[in-house]
This record gives structure tokens, C-alpha cells and sequence, in this order.
């Protein structure tokens, strides 16, 4: 049996696993580091552009593990499953038989969606880069389709896929609730339905283009990395059929079952949809394809990590180092649940940039503590942090941006632009606790101090997001 | 705030001489003594405009006017604008002292002249900016762990040089010789370390930068001479930065003590900026540690971008930064409390001094300024803004008489940021500095609007005030040829 030495190993070829690799290199470029990753192609953060003091935007790309390990001398990626992790002995066992030993381990192995219906070829989760290429594949020759989940992803669906019927299931009473309120949900609704008029105005009868497809050759491996901002860019997602594209949302309902073929032939007897799905609101519709965004549950079974301590998602939960409840083995991404007392404006929640800032993170804190150096957590963790793109408007948010945690005790100002830009602050006791903001509003420096400094804005009222008015100013 | 007629409140202010207004009590409530502002004729039609424009009907709230802004400070519980430190009411105010704790200028010379750089200008420009972190979220470069921190908020710029990053030299041309003594690490709170330990050595965003300049004018070649400048031409490089956001939370957690102690001790202000405790009290006396702990990080912090600017200097010119002669000329602070001896109607008092956006200016033979200084004056080093000019003043007799041996830190803001951006084209701003013959790297395009030379008041206006006015006196004046910006 082979065995390979290494002072660092890291697990997933994710955002989290890529970045903690690129820390580890930077901070140790002494120490040899070993990725293990279930696809051949690895995730990394490039285009940095920081908007504040911990707000950054940044793009995701996939690259060959051989660019990654080209870059950093120390760096071994190795295209292989971890099996089993010994971690007393600190071994791990990869599928090809090879046995990797290290002093420090960092899970990053990242999440996998929730199904509604597992095995069903009309019902597909996306997650990751190979769930997309599924999803474009079907979606070719899809002409009605049911969406399920309101985050960012089902968001982006929404707002990318054209030229197929769509069906939005949300169970909140607005669209994009993981990210926006009600009032911000109405500001994008105007885009949803501009974007009918606009495909409506087309001539129906010029000739459906042809789509640029590619099949990768390469077979889809399960277990990728977990898709980055702007993933729908590198492939196309829409249908062939080129009618007007029509986005009904069905508010405050989930899908109760899919019908069986007997049911179908029941309901429907001439119109042969492939699939039907029951609403909980008591509506049966038929789709070709159901697509489940509906958030995910960590990857965090791997024989060997049977009695790490979990959190309530069954995530691994860790300490303010990142580190699991056995020593020297830590975890970043979407696998871990935070398990230090957090910052009043942070919480975890399952995001690219979270992921990022772990991953960076986790390899200060395995650094400091290989060389037993002290250590300060990193900044990023006292401030919620996230910067995407929805309906191509910028969208920051802030802090505890929809009121998350403070109940009902709190006051809303609010700017809206039509079609430019939505500014929403969320005060209490006159202190700023968190925002949303969408379109260019040049706003997040400032918001981003306000929450962090917990300044008394009371006497500015609401002039504070008068645009002749400069708080900015007042930091000289 | 009071609201006034124009003309009712144009009562309260008299001209004392050329360049000198007086601002009588009762211009706002509670006023302690008089206000002084200086100004020449264009600087003073700006001050009554903004006055003027406040006392319209349908004023918004919000940012006072200058006039009434000096007033409010001047109502600040205690003796004067500097507080007595054996004076048990006295009072130290973070809003006096400002968000960026020792913000300030260093200056460094080469023996380098303009014809030695313009051939490489563009390199050297790039050189820096690779060189220096700059931009919001800017990590140093120079490796810290939290032991560092600790340390090197300790020492100041002591620990600069036990790390070989400045030479001894550079810590006698720095105010308090770049350590504060009184600095507590113990006094500053953990978000404050974890805020400031990775952006320890950048330069930051906003009004900070890094420029290469050409002496343009020598006012006062004798003083000049003393601080290394001989003739035109010659090249010096300016560092224009703070404690980033370490300073900042800082400064955020005063605040927070500082409004409890004055319920629990019954202090009013006008305006709650100004937020203070009394210096005997357990929140002063944190405050004044922390602070002083903030103000070693600001010197640690311009000490690592010397070093980091002799490096860049050094590579271009194939030569060792000693013999490109890149000694620091000075090191001023322009927001910061110290506490100081002055004459009070003619007796001597212990005075805590709260500068901010002003800057120190000793007199000659003041015991406080290095051996090199002694004859001429402290030199006051007044930064322009990206494209503008910038000043070397010094000190003199009248400043320290006058204004507690203070005088201005460079021209304020004109237009608020957000006016920049909606009323200033990018493109315009940037070729007009092409023009000029300055090479600019900006890391963040906003910034190109909000630190346009139109978007400040005129460095020039406000440095002849100060000349005229006798509370320092002009020496070198310098013009950028290369802007590094956040």
C-alpha cells in the first residue's frame, strides 16, 4: 500500500478547499499541502475587488487542477474520493488504495442540494457545476418548467433561463426571500415581467437559433464543487423553443407530491406532460423538467467522522479556529456549522463568499497553530457580508439585512429609484444593524462602517440616506 | 443648534484683524470662551456662505456649518479648546481627536532631481503602487501575528526599528519620537486588534496617499536647508496616511464609554460628536491609553510604507536607499490629544491639546523639537490633495501665544463625496492631472471624483492664511508628479 507524507491535506476542490490551499501556500510556502478532489476541475476565486473593509466581489473560475498545483510549488492535487479518514493515526484512505498521513486535516467536502424526489430524471437539484450542464441539457427541449426554492440560485434561474414557461414555487409570500424583503422582491418583479414584454416583441416566426452546445466529454462526476457567482455564464440556459417567456409565481406553497403515472393519465389524458407536480395550494400542474433549488445539507459523511460533534443541520461543527472537535482536523464551506458564540451582526449561511473566508481563514489558524503562534480570528466573522448579482442589478447586503434576530423592534428607511436603485437600513435605537443594497448606490463603505461602529444616527433621522447628505464625511 | 436670522447671528462674529474672526459667546449655547477662526477673503466668503445657506428656511439637519462647529467645540466643558490637566472638570472628547487617531504626514527627501525621474516616472509610479497596499480592504504585507500587534502597539516605531524596517534616524525626525509611552494594549478592545492587525502597513483608501514630489518653491532656503532641501527640483516623497481601522474602532468604542460616563457624571455637549469624559475618569484614562496605543500604530503603519517606498525607490534606481539620502524630514500628526506645557495668561499650564485636522507647530528652540530643528522651527508638513500642491511650513513664537502652538493640516472639503461623484466626470479629472504632468494609480475609481482637486477648498488659500496670520510660517512648497491612491 502507498503511502503519501504531507503536513497539510485539504479535502474538496471548492471554494473553500481552493482558497484554504492558496492560504496555506502563501502563509507556509515551506510546508507540502495535498488537495484531494472528486473532480478534475477546481474552483478559484479570482478578480478580487474589495468594496469595504470585509465586503468584497469577487469572480469564481474553474480551473485545472494542474494550473493550481503549476502555481504553487508545494501544492500536490490529487483527482481521487477520500473513503475513510483515521483521525487518531491521522490517515486518510483515498479510493485508489494510496494512503495519505498529515499533521493537519481541513474538510471542505461542501454540501450536496436537497432532492424532492431522489432518482427521478424529470426532477433535478442544482448545486454544482455538474447538476448545471444536467440542467442546460434538459432544459433544451424544455418548453414548461416548475422552479422550487426562493434563494439565490432559484433567483438567478428565474431570471437567466428564457424561452420556456417557467412555474416559481416559493413558500414565502415574495420572491427572493433568503435574500431580499417584500419591497425589494417588487422592485425585481418589474424586471420579471419586462422581461415578457421584451421576448413577446419578438417575431415568432424567425427561425429558432441554433444553440451552441457542448456535451462535455469528460463524465460527470458527482460531488463537485459547489457553483460560483455568475455560474450560469459559461453555460446556456435557455430552451430551444423560442415563445415568450412567462414566469408565474405560485406564493406560500411547496410541492405536496408528484403524481404517479396512474394519477397523470387520470388528470390528463391529452396534454402529455412528462411529469405533474401537486401543489399544496390544491393546483396540479405538468412540466417537463422540476427544478429543486431548495438549499442544501453538508457533505459530511465520510467513514472515519462518525463521532466529530454535529451541528443541528448535521454540519461539523467547529470552534472560533475552524478547528472540529478533534484536534488538528478543522473544517471550512458549506460543510461546517459555526459552533463559536458569533458576532451580533454575523451569522452563517451557505455562500461563496462565507466559503471563501473560511477557506482563507482556515489556513491562518492551521499555520498559527502548526507554529504555535497566537492568533486573532479574522475581521470578516464580526460583519455578514455578500455581494451577487440579481436581475443583473449589484446586490449588497449588510449585516442583519432583513431584521434577522432582532424581532420586531426595529425601523426601515427606505430609497427607491424605479429601475436604478433599492436602498433599505435597518435601524434600532437609532443604530444601524444591517442593509440591502441593490443597483450602484456607492452606499456599502458607509453602511458597512455605520454597523460596525454602532454610531448614534438618530439626530439625522431620515436624512441619513438623503443623497445631499455626506456621513461619510464625518469620518476624517 | 440655535436658529437665527443671518443677520442675528452675524452679531455674534467680529473681525479682530486682516485674517482673524472672533466668535462671541452665546453664538451657541453654553459656550466656555470664544471661538478664533483664521481666513483670508476667499476662505472667509466661504465660511459666511455656509452660514448664510444653514440659516435659510428649509435648512436640512445635519452637517453644521464651520462657524457653529468651532462654537460647539467651545462649549465644551473645561477652561479652553486645550484642557487644563489639574483641572478636575476637564474633559478628553474621541470627536475632538477624530476617527483616524494620528492620521498624519511624513516627508521624505532623496537627493534625486526631476530629471532623474521623469525618464522613469511611469515605472516608478507602478513600482510604489505595487509596492503599498492601497484601497479599502488593502492586507499588509510585512508579516504580523497577533504577538507583533501587541509589540508593536507597545513600542511605536521602537518596534519598527528593533525589525530592521526604519533606520534609527527616522524616529528623532517624528513627533514624540514615534512612540507614545502612555500606550495600554491592554486598553483596546478585541474587535480593534482583529480590525487593524491585518492592515497593518497599507496605506488605506479616502484622502490617503503615497506622492512623489518636486520641490517647486523654497520660501525660506536657510530652513530649508537645515531639513535637506537645496535647491528646486529636488525630489521627496510624501506619505499620507493613519491607524486605519484600528484607529477607528477605537475611537467607536470611546464613544460608547464615553456616552455612559456623561449621564452617570452630568457632561452636556451641543453636539453628541463631541461625546467626552473627564480626563481623571476611568473612561478618559482608557481612552487616553487606547488612543495612544492607536497613535504607535498610525507610526508603525507609515513606518512600514518608508520602508516600503526606499524598497521601490531603491529597485528603480539601482541603489541603496542611504545613498538616494531618503531620510524622513519629518512626521507630523493632525488628529491627536497630547498633553503639553503652554503659558496661560502668563502662568504655566499642563494642557491636554486635542488637534484635529490641525496640526502642531512648535517654535524654535521649543525643548519638545529634534536637535536638527531647533533654530528654525518645527516643520509643519501640510498635504495637499491628488494633483494639488503641498507644503512644508514651520513653526513660530505667535502660533504657540495664539493657537497653542497649532496650525492647519491642508484644505478641507469643498464638495461633499457625493457631490463629487454625481457633479465631477472621471475622465475629466483624469486627463486634466495628465495635463499637469501627474502619473496617477488609484485603486478604486470613485475616488478619482471624491479627491478631485474640485472637490476641496484651495490649499494655497488656507496655507497664506496661516502665513499672514503669523501661527506658521512657509518654507517649501511641493508639487506632485505621481500620485498611489486607495
Amino acid at each position: 500500500m502507498e503511502k503519501i507524507e504531507s503536513t497539510f491535506v485539504i479535502i474538496g476542490g471548492g471554494i473553500a478547499g481552493v482558497s484554504c490551499a492558496e492560504g496555506l501556500s502563501f502563509l507556509a510556502p515551506d510546508e507540502s499541502i495535498i488537495l484531494i478532489t472528486a473532480s478534475p476541475l477546481v474552483k478559484a476565486v479570482t478578480n478580487i475587488v474589495p468594496l469595504g473593509r470585509t465586503l468584497m466581489h469577487f469572480d469564481v473560475e474553474e480551473k485545472s487542477a494542474i494550473v493550481l498545483s503549476e502555481k504553487h510549488k508545494m501544492l500536490q492535487v490529487i483527482h481521487d474520493t477520500a473513503i475513510k479518514i483515521d483521525t487518531i493515526k491521522k490517515l486518510i484512505e483515498i479510493e485508489s488504495g494510496k494512503v495519505i498521513s498529515f499533521k493537519m486535516l481541513c474538510l471542505c467536502t461542501g454540501a450536496k442540494p436537497k432532492l424532492i424526489a431522489e432518482n427521478n430524471d424529470f426532477v433535478i437539484g442544482i448545486r454544482d457545476t455538474e447538476s448545471v450542464l444536467q440542467f442546460s441539457y434538459k432544459l433544451r427541449d424544455a418548453r414548461r418548467v416548475i422552479i422550487i426554492g426562493n434563494g439565490g440560485i432559484a433567483t438567478e434561474i428565474v431570471h437567466e433561463v428564457k424561452g420556456v414557461d417557467m412555474i416559481w414555487v416559493i413558500k414565502d409570500k415574495h420572491i427572493s426571500a433568503t435574500f431580499v424583503d417584500p419591497g425589494a422582491a417588487e422592485f425585481f418583479l418589474d424586471k420579471i415581467s419586462s422581461k415578457c414584454d421584451l421576448s413577446g416583441n419578438l417575431n415568432k416566426d424567425s427561425p429558432t437559433k441554433r444553440m451552441r452546445y457542448v456535451v462535455s466529454d469528460s463524465t460527470p462526476v458527482k460531488n463537485g464543487a459547489a457553483l460560483g457567482p455568475d455560474w450560469h455564464n459559461s453555460f446556456d440556459i435557455s430552451g430551444t423553443h423560442f415563445t415568450p417567456t412567462n414566469v408565474q409565481v405560485e406564493y406560500e406553497c411547496e410541492i405536496s407530491k408528484l403524481l404517479t403515472f396512474d394519477e397523470q393519465k387520470q388528470f390528463d389524458s391529452t396534454e402529455e406532460w412528462p411529469i405533474y407536480a401537486q401543489l399544496t395550494n390544491g393546483k396540479i400542474i405538468g412540466c417537463d423538467l422540476i427544478i429543486s433549488a431548495t438549499g442544501v445539507t453538508p457533505n459530511s459523511d465520510i467513514c472515519g467522522l462518525e463521532d466529530l460533534e454535529r451541528g443541528e443541520d448535521s454540519g461539523l461543527l467547529v470552534d472560533w479556529k475552524l478547528e472540529t472537535s478533534k484536534q488538528d482536523i478543522y473544517a471550512a464551506g458549506d460543510v461546517c456549522t459555526v459552533g463559536w458564540p458569533k458576532a451580533k451582526h454575523w451569522f452563517q449561511m451557505r455562500l461563496w463568499t462565507q466559503a471563501h473566508q473560511m477557506g482563507r481563514y482556515a489556513a491562518k489558524s492551521m499555520v498559527s497553530n502548526l507554529r504555535n503562534e497566537e492568533f486573532l480570528q479574522d475581521f470578516c466573522f464580526e460583519l455578514f457580508t455578500h455581494v451577487t448579482k440579481f436581475f443583473s442589478y449589484k446586490v449588497v447586503l449588510l449585516g442583519l439585512y432583513n431584521g434577522q434576530t432582532l424581532g420586531k423592534n426595529y425601523e426601515i428607511l427606505l430609497r427607491i429609484t424605479k429601475d436604478q436603485e433599492y436602498v433599505k437600513i435597518i435601524l434600532q435605537d437609532g443604530k444601524m444593524q444591517g442593509a440591502v443594497l441593490i443597483g450602484e448606490t456607492d452606499l456599502e463603505e458607509m453602511c458597512e462602517n455605520l454597523i460596525l461602529n454602532q454610531l448614534d444616527l438618530s439626530m439625522y433621522g431620515e436624512d441619513l440616506l438623503n443623497p445631499d447628505i455626506d456621513i461619510e464625511d464625518y469620518f476624517d | 443648534m440655535v436658529v437665527r436670522q443671518y443677520q442675528e447671528e452675524l452679531k455674534y462674529l467680529e473681525k479682530i484683524n486682516e485674517c482673524c474672526w472672533r466668535i462671541k459667546k452665546g453664538f451657541q449655547p453654553n459656550m466656555k470662551v470664544e471661538g478664533v477662526f483664521y481666513v483670508n477673503n476667499t476662505l472667509e466668503r466661504l465660511m459666511f456662505d455656509e452660514l448664510h445657506n444653514a440659516c435659510r428656511p428649509g435648512a436640512i439637519g445635519g452637517f453644521l456649518p464651520g462657524m457653529k462647529q468651532i462654537a460647539n467645540v467651545a462649549a465644551l466643558p473645561g477652561n479652553m479648546a486645550a484642557f487644563d490637566m489639574d483641572d478636575p472638570k476637564s474633559i478628553i472628547s474621541p470627536g475632538g481627536v477624530g476617527f483616524d487617531i494620528n492620521c498624519g504626514v511624513r516627508l521624505l527627501r532623496t537627493n534625486l532631481f526631476e530629471s532623474d525621474v521623469l525618464p522613469i516616472k511611469e515605472q516608478l509610479a507602478q513600482s510604489m503602487f505595487d509596492h503599498i497596499p492601497v484601497g479599502v480592504g488593502s492586507k499588509g504585507i510585512i508579516p504580523m501575528n497577533a504577538q507583533d500587534l501587541e509589540e508593536a502597539l507597545e513600542m511605536g516605531m521602537d518596534w519598527s526599528l528593533r525589525e530592521g524596517y526604519i533606520w534609527a534616524e527616522d524616529k528623532e525626525h517624528c513627533e514624540e519620537y514615534g512612540r507614545m509611552l502612555n500606550a495600554d494594549p491592554s486598553k483596546v478592545s478585541m474587535r480593534a486588534k482583529k480590525r487593524g492587525l491585518p492592515q497593518l502597513g497599507t496605506l488605506g483608501a479616502g484622502n490617503h496617499y503615497a506622492e512623489i514630489q518636486v520641490v517647486d518653491e523654497i520660501y525660506d532656503k536657510w530652513a530649508a536647508c537645515k531639513m535637506g532641501i537645496e535647491e528646486k527640483g529636488q525630489i521627496c516623497v510624501m506619505i499620507h496616511s493613519g491607524s486605519r481601522g484600528f484607529g477607528h474602532q477605537v475611537a467607536t468604542d470611546a464613544l460608547v464609554q464615553m456616552e455612559k460616563a456623561m449621564k452617570r457624571d452630568n457632561i452636556e455637549v451641543n453636539d453628541r460628536q463631541l461625546a467626552c469624559a473627564h480626563i481623571k475618569s476611568q473612561e478618559g484614562q482608557d481612552y487616553l491609553k487606547a488612543m495612544a496605543a492607536a497613535a504607535n500604530f498610525a507610526w508603525v503603519n507609515r513606518s512600514s510604507m518608508t520602508f516600503l517606498s526606499r524598497q521601490a525607490f531603491a529597485k528603480q534606481f539601482n541603489s541603496s536607499p542611504d545613498d538616494l539620502d531618503m531620510h524622513v524630514i519629518y512626521d507630523v500628526s493632525h488628529n491627536v490629544a497630547k498633553i503639553e506645557e503652554h503659558l496661560v495668561e502668563g502662568k504655566q499650564k499642563t494642557l491636554l491639546v486635542h488637534r484635529k485636522g490641525s496640526t502642531r507647530a512648535f517654535p524654535p528652540h521649543h525643548p519638545l523639537i529634534p536637535v536638527d530643528y531647533q533654530l528654525i522651527g518645527q516643520p509643519v508638513l501640510i498635504g495637499g490633495t491628488m494633483g494639488t500642491c503641498s507644503y512644508v511650513l514651520t513653526g513660530t513664537e505667535q502660533g504657540m501665544k495664539e493657537t497653542f502652538g497649532s496650525t492647519c493640516h491642508g484644505a478641507g472639503r469643498a464638495l461633499s463625496r457625493a457631490k463629487s461623484r454625481r457633479n465631477l466626470d472621471y475622465m475629466q479629472v483624469l486627463e486634466k492631472l495628465e495635463q499637469l504632468g501627474i502619473s496617477i494609480r488609484v485603486a478604486s475609481p470613485k475616488l478619482v471624483m471624491e479627491e478631485a482637486p474640485e472637490s476641496y477648498k484651495n490649499v494655497t488659500d488656507v496655507v497664506n492664511t496661516c502665513h499672514a496670520a503669523g501661527i506658521s510660517k512657509k518654507c517649501i512648497k511641493l508639487r506632485p508628479i505621481a500620485v498611489i491612491k486607495g
